[in-house]
């Protein structure tokens, strides 16, 4: 460019010029993603002293497996609030979509009316219920882009809105006669020979996909820059509305094929399924770094968050500690874990 | 002026002497003495920057002095915080009301000092005292109509008389006319004579000079932190006094008229309308440096944001031949990028990166079907750091450990990775130290001399006059004239103009 051709290039002036030499220091993100980790595998020896049997490889691939829907709805989590908005509706969409699939799949001469649904293909039906998700996921946008509603109010409507479509379809209950028999391949997909699932496989593929696009891409870089200022943003030219509409149907898109996977998985379209799945992704997020103001954080420490929680929820399991003390100790490695984070934060920035 | 206590009783309600307010690196207030008469409207006036605001932050207990004492009917006082202040009897009337809409006129009077039992509120005397008040100083407002019915001027009057029933002897006005209609503007300075009379002392701040006139009983001037004078406005001799003092006798400026001005017009706007702005037409040329001055309030960055589409305008502008469409990214699209006014919350992403604040508005030349190329990113901001020579150790510096001035210049690389051809700059170099602020002019004029197009839009008017080929003279939203600057550039009618002198009564 012409402009500025008269100041000194960058070049000519080495005593101001910035080095950019090896020695370069470590971003804050990779730092909370470093901690984070760190607590992970820390939580998961302390566990292995504690529970018999807990060190062993297939229970290490278990706490990942077991949790491939909360980590999928947590991307899409992620991403929004790195933009700096909520999206409680998630689990709400999770049943909502595996209601609709299954209604859409059931076929059309059942016993009752809950054993009766459209008769649509498989596959057509899914895509149906896909598109049934993602319409609440428009419907986040509308309100928190036009309308200019705060997103935890309209996602926390939405959430209802999602959840109440699905009692009505199921009556209160579930679905789960009257299906064909490929309704269930997908979501029970052996992989690679192994006895790990189709939905699995699509997680990881999810999570790496994600990083990619957090790092590496101008729609990663819009996500942190409006989380960090949507006035400067806007002022710098971005387009804030289109890019927080492209996120919620984004995240609304990963709950809808979720959603559908467990519907798939277990055959039955389960209105309350997903219950309380929305504030296990917001968990894993805060657990995992992201700042709940925005412009902070990353999958990676979302996905370590996943497995911090992970651990401490199968370790009380086999401590043998009820149920009903899962939710304390959920609340304890939650407030240490964050507060941690703010110290550790604090004090590598003073 | 002295500092005078006589025995029995005390002339000056107020008395400041050597007051010094330093910042790191600037002497906001630089040992400023003067003393204010009992029952008088006295008033604080001086350029942007000028130190009225610190000031008047330590009189209220907002900011401690570095030295100086003050003292109130002879009393030391030394608030230590803005409630101390008030318990002392000085109030503020800030230009964003503090009413609550939901509560009747009443209520809000006496909002905080509720007697009560066991819980309950009890009647007293209170009561009855706020309601004289209000009926001394404005009697047509019904204490028990609802607040949400008052007009802006009447809410306005609610809260001078809440100050005055609470025992205020000082109410500090700052600005108070900025949204107030003209009738409602006579209305208040009703109020403010009559509460003159019920021995309240008020100190009125305000760029309107004829208001000055028309209400004060003295003046003082401040600039640059120093303190010129304090009078009676019965003996100063008309707004060029005024001004004169404002701005002392011999504004520095360097301009030199640029050679390679050409006459190819880049910009030209009409009748931009909005809020504030009344009619505004101008044309900016190729390679030009063009101002807009004005005081606080005169419609400055209300005209940059609408030349960007950041806010909504009526009216047409047309850039390089075409009508722009109204938005931002279309403004940066067609070539024309902002600096805007507040650099940390509009200008920058503190919490990020230099290397990740520099290249937003031109991403396109650094990615590749949307995949950023980052070594091209890093490199980008590590050329324009070195060129705008923004002092850091590196670009994966956070921007809010910057100082100032090089979070400045980040904002300038910003809008030079643009690739824009008309800049425009609202208060560039604000909270700007003085070094910086040099460079700065210096990439302006580099800029200019290019063949891009600048707009400045500065409260300064040294830098105005340092740095533009025409200047525009804003005053209240709308363009009062237009000087071609020069070294016999006539100043005194350029400040009689942004204080309303062209639309002015008082000569």
């Amino acid at each position: 460019m012409s402009v500025l051709s008269h100041l000194p290039a960058g070049a000519q002036s080495t005593a101001e010029r910035p080095r950019d030499s090896g020695g370069r220091r470590m971003s804050d993100e990779s730092f909370i993603n470093l901690l984070v980790a760190s607590v992970a595998i820390v939580l998961f020896l302390a566990a292995s002293a504690m529970v018999p049997n807990f060190f062993q490889f297939q229970n290490m691939v278990n706490l990942v497996t077991n949790n491939w829907a909360v980590i999928s709805l947590g991307v899409g989590v992620t991403f929004l609030l790195v933009s700096g908005n909520f999206d409680l509706s998630v689990g709400g969409q999770v049943a909502l979509s595996g209601v609709l699939a299954v209604w859409f799949a059931q076929s059309t001469a059942g016993a009752n009316p809950l054993a009766t649904g459209l008769g649509l293909p498989t596959w057509l039906a899914m895509a149906c219920a896909l598109a049934g998700a993602m319409a609440i996921g428009g419907l986040n946008a509308l309100f928190v882009v036009r309308f200019r509603v705060p997103s935890i109010i309209v996602t926390l409507g939405t959430m209802m809105v999602a959840r109440g479509i699905a009692k009505v379809i199921t009556e209160g209950s579930q679905r789960n006669t009257n299906l064909p028999d490929d309704f269930g391949a997908l979501g029970n997909l052996a992989m690679f020979g192994t006895s790990i699932k189709f939905p699995v496989v699509l997680m990881v593929v999810l999570v790496l996909v994600a990083v990619f696009i957090e790092r590496k891409t101008v729609f990663g870089r819009l996500t942190y820059w409006i989380g960090a200022n949507p006035v400067t943003s806007r002022l710098s030219g971005v387009d804030n509305a289109r890019h927080l509409t492209c996120l919620y149907l984004f995240s609304s898109a990963i709950a809808g094929v979720v959603g559908i996977l467990l519907a798939s998985e277990f055959k039955s379209g389960f209105s309350a399924r997903g219950t309380l799945m929305e504030f296990d992704a917001l968990v894993i997020a805060l657990l995992g770094g992201v700042a709940i103001a925005g412009g902070f954080g990353s999958v990676i420490g979302m996905f370590f968050g996943a497995l911090i929680l992970a651990v401490v929820t199968s370790a009380a399991t086999g401590l043998v500690l009820s149920p009903d003390w899962q939710f304390i100790l959920k609340a304890v490695a939650v407030f240490l874990a964050i507060m941690t984070q703010t110290w550790a934060l604090a004090r590598r920035n003073r | 002026m002295g500092f005078q206590v006589s025995d029995q009783r005390f002339p000056y309600v107020l008395s400041i002497e050597g007051l010094t307010k330093d910042y790191p690196g600037v002497r906001a207030v630089d040992d400023v003495s003067f003393s204010i008469e009992r029952s008088t409207v006295h008033c604080l006036v001086g350029e942007n920057g000028a130190g009225k605001s610190t000031l008047v932050k330590m009189l209220t207990g907002a900011l401690e002095p570095t030295s100086g004492r003050m003292q109130i009917l002879g009393a030391d006082y030394a608030p230590a915080s803005p409630s101390e202040a008030r318990e002392r009897g000085i109030a503020t009337l800030f230009q964003e009301l503090h009413v609550v809409n939901e509560l009747t006129v009443q209520e809000n009077l006496t909002l905080g000092m509720e007697r009560s039992r066991f819980g309950f509120l009890v009647k007293s005397d209170l009561d009855e005292r706020v309601v004289a008040t209000l009926a001394a100083i404005e009697p047509s407002i019904d204490p028990a109509a609802d607040v949400s019915s008052l007009s802006v001027a009447q809410k306005q009057i609610v809260e001078i008389a809440r100050a005055a029933s609470s025992g205020a002897n000082v109410i500090i006005m700052d600005e108070p006319t900025a949204a107030l209609s003209e009738r409602e503007v006579d209305r208040l300075f009703d109020v403010i004579r009559r509460l003159r009379e019920t021995d309240v002392t008020v100190i009125y701040i305000s760029h309107k000079l004829d208001e000055i006139f028309k209400l004060g009983d003295a003046v003082t001037v401040l600039r640059d932190g120093k303190h010129i004078a304090t009078k009676k406005l019965a003996d100063v001799d008309g707004r060029s006094e005024l001004i004169e003092m404002m701005i002392g006798r011999a504004v520095f400026h360097d301009y030199a008229p640029r050679a390679n001005v050409s006459d190819e017009t880049v910009l030209t706007a009409e009748g931009l309308s909005n809020d504030l702005l009344k009619d505004v037409s101008f044309h900016i040329g190729k390679g030009e440096i063009v101002g807009f001055y004005g005081l606080v309030g005169a419609g400055k960055t209300e005209i940059a944001r609408a030349l960007f589409g950041a806010d909504p305008v009526s009216g047409t502008i047309t850039f390089k031949g075409r009508v722009v469409d109204h938005s931002p990214k279309s403004a940066i699209a067609s070539g024309i990028a902002l600096v805007p006014e507040e650099r940390r919350t509009q200008g920058l992403f503190t919490s990020l990166t230099i290397a990740r604040n520099i290249p937003i508005m031109n991403m396109g030349k650094l990615s590749d079907r949307g995949v950023v190329r980052s070594a091209d990113e890093r490199a980008t901001a590590i050329d324009y750091v070195g060129r705008l020579r923004v002092a850091t150790e590196s670009v994966d510096k956070y921007v809010e450990k910057l100082s100032g001035g090089n979070q400045q210049k980040v904002v300038f690389a910003k809008c030079l990775f643009a690739d824009a051809d008309l800049l425009l700059l609202d208060e560039p170099t604000r909270g700007v130290d003085v070094g910086a602020k040099t460079e700065i002019y210096d990439i302006i004029r580099t800029l200019a001399d290019e063949g891009n197009s600048v707009a400045i839009f500065s409260s300064e008017l040294e830098e105005v006059l340092g740095l533009c080929d025409r200047i525009f003279l804003l005053f209240d939203g709308s363009l009062e004239d237009e000087v071609a600057n020069g070294p016999d550039v006539d100043i005194p009618h350029i400040l009689n103009v942004v204080t309303g002198g062209a639309q002015g009564a008082v000569p």
